[in-house]
């Protein structure tokens, strides 16, 4: 089920197609990136533990979703190419900064640190549940952005190319370990 | 904190348009560098190809037993790749100007020169290439002593320095119409190789001129 915001969007989308159309050139990221940087930004405050970090992931992103923008078939809604390219930037940049040291956490108790770096939304719950999703691994961490954005298992199966039998049983845990690092 | 976690999700993104993009200040900057530095890496390959080919060539041509033809291919080649290197070098003095558009533009510029002046080298480099070619296919038919099955078939044909007359109107055809039409082959030529990226050079800027706009 998409929610209404994601429903817009593809109406924009295709508003910037249809423009395209009438237009040789237009400005890309006006109309084609930023009503979908909604999901963009979910998805890089989920990946950065800092605003620096969270600006840079984000250019990438955008960088990736234009170079790329020629690779982009029908097939898919153009809001899932955008899920797509945003987690897998997100997963290289973060396979890069690996290296330099460990990018999520095995034990279940929220570093303090993380609580006072990420005051990124208003919300102060939201803000919980984000430090407590930086706590999962790379793949559950995409896995559980898209089901609450309400994706459908098989749409999850397909923007994170896996089959989308074990999804539910894979959500149901990373659930329960997000409320066992929110709850204690 | 009791709420589940797709209600806290659901309440924090009540609005999703309230979160703020951060700015891309230089996303048109990137493309930029990332088309040049495509380009770039596309004519040095190619120079690598053609240094390789000059290599290889000579060997090949002595198992051919037509080192000469081999060693004048090689020659071209390596002048052909003498000559990309110092048009690839040309880019550093590219006008850099104010903004990534004054930087695509003259880029825009060089590889119009470039294709232009190529295209006229290849008009005499190509027939050459073809003559190479020609000359290695007699020697080789002449080592099987084809020559000599000529002469003994046709006797009164008439012979320029061992070569009959008539092949050499047909070489002579050949790389006329190698002449003629090379200028083309070599607009083909690059258009299959870099076409994609040269598309994108005059996308890119017909997009950033929008913009300015």
């Amino acid at each position: 089920m998409k929610t209404a915001t994601n429903q817009e969007n593809e109406r924009c989308y295709e508003e910037t197609n249809r423009t395209k159309t009438n237009k040789v050139s237009t400005d890309f990221y006006q109309l084609s990136i930023l009503p979908f940087a909604g999901i963009i930004i979910k998805i890089c405050r989920a990946y950065t533990n800092s605003q620096e970090d969270f600006e840079d992931y984000y250019q990438e992103v955008c960088l990736q979703i234009w170079r790329s923008r020629d690779n982009f078939c029908q097939q898919c809604e153009w809001s899932t190419w955008v899920y797509r390219i945003s987690i897998n930037v997100c997963l290289t940049l973060l396979k890069r900064k690996k290296k330099d040291g460990k990018t999520y956490f095995t034990s279940d108790a929220l570093p303090d640190v993380m609580l006072i770096e990420n005051n990124a939304f208003e919300d102060e719950s939201l803000n919980l549940l984000y430090a407590a999703i930086r706590h999962l691994s790379e793949v559950d961490r995409a896995l559980i952005l898209l089901y609450l954005d309400e994706k459908s298992y098989q749409e999850i199966a397909d923007v994170l190319n896996t089959n989308a039998n074990n999804i539910g049983v894979r959500v149901n845990r990373i659930k329960e370990r997000l409320k066992k690092i929110l709850h204690g | 904190m009791d709420k589940s976690i797709e209600a806290i999700w659901k309440e924090g993104f009540l609005n999703e348009k309230s979160l703020v993009a951060p700015k891309i200040n230089d996303l048109y900057n990137q493309k930029s560098i990332h088309l040049v530095d495509r380009m770039l890496r596309m004519f040095r390959i190619n120079l690598i190809v053609i240094l390789i080919t000059a290599i290889v060539f000579p060997v090949i041509y002595y198992f051919l037993d037509a080192l000469w033809q081999g060693l004048t291919a090689s020659v071209l080649l390596l002048l052909t790749a003498w000559y990309n290197k110092r048009q690839i070098d040309r880019i550093k003095t590219l006008d850099q100007g104010s903004t990534s558009l004054d930087y695509l533009r003259s880029l825009d510029q060089w590889l119009r020169d470039i294709l232009s002046k190529s295209e006229k080298i290849a008009r005499f480099s190509y027939p050459l290439y073809l003559l190479i070619a020609i000359s290695t296919i007699w020697s080789v038919w002449d080592k099987q002593g084809l020559t000599l099955k000529i002469h003994q078939k046709f006797p009164n044909l008439t012979v320029i320095g061992n070569i009959p007359l008539f092949l050499l109107i047909v070489a002579g055809i050949i790389v006329l119409l190698m002449f003629i039409f090379s200028a083309k082959i070599y607009k083909w030529e690059v258009r299959l190789m870099y076409g994609r990226v040269f598309g994108k050079l005059k996308e890119t800027i017909a997009e950033m001129e929008k913009l300015k706009q």
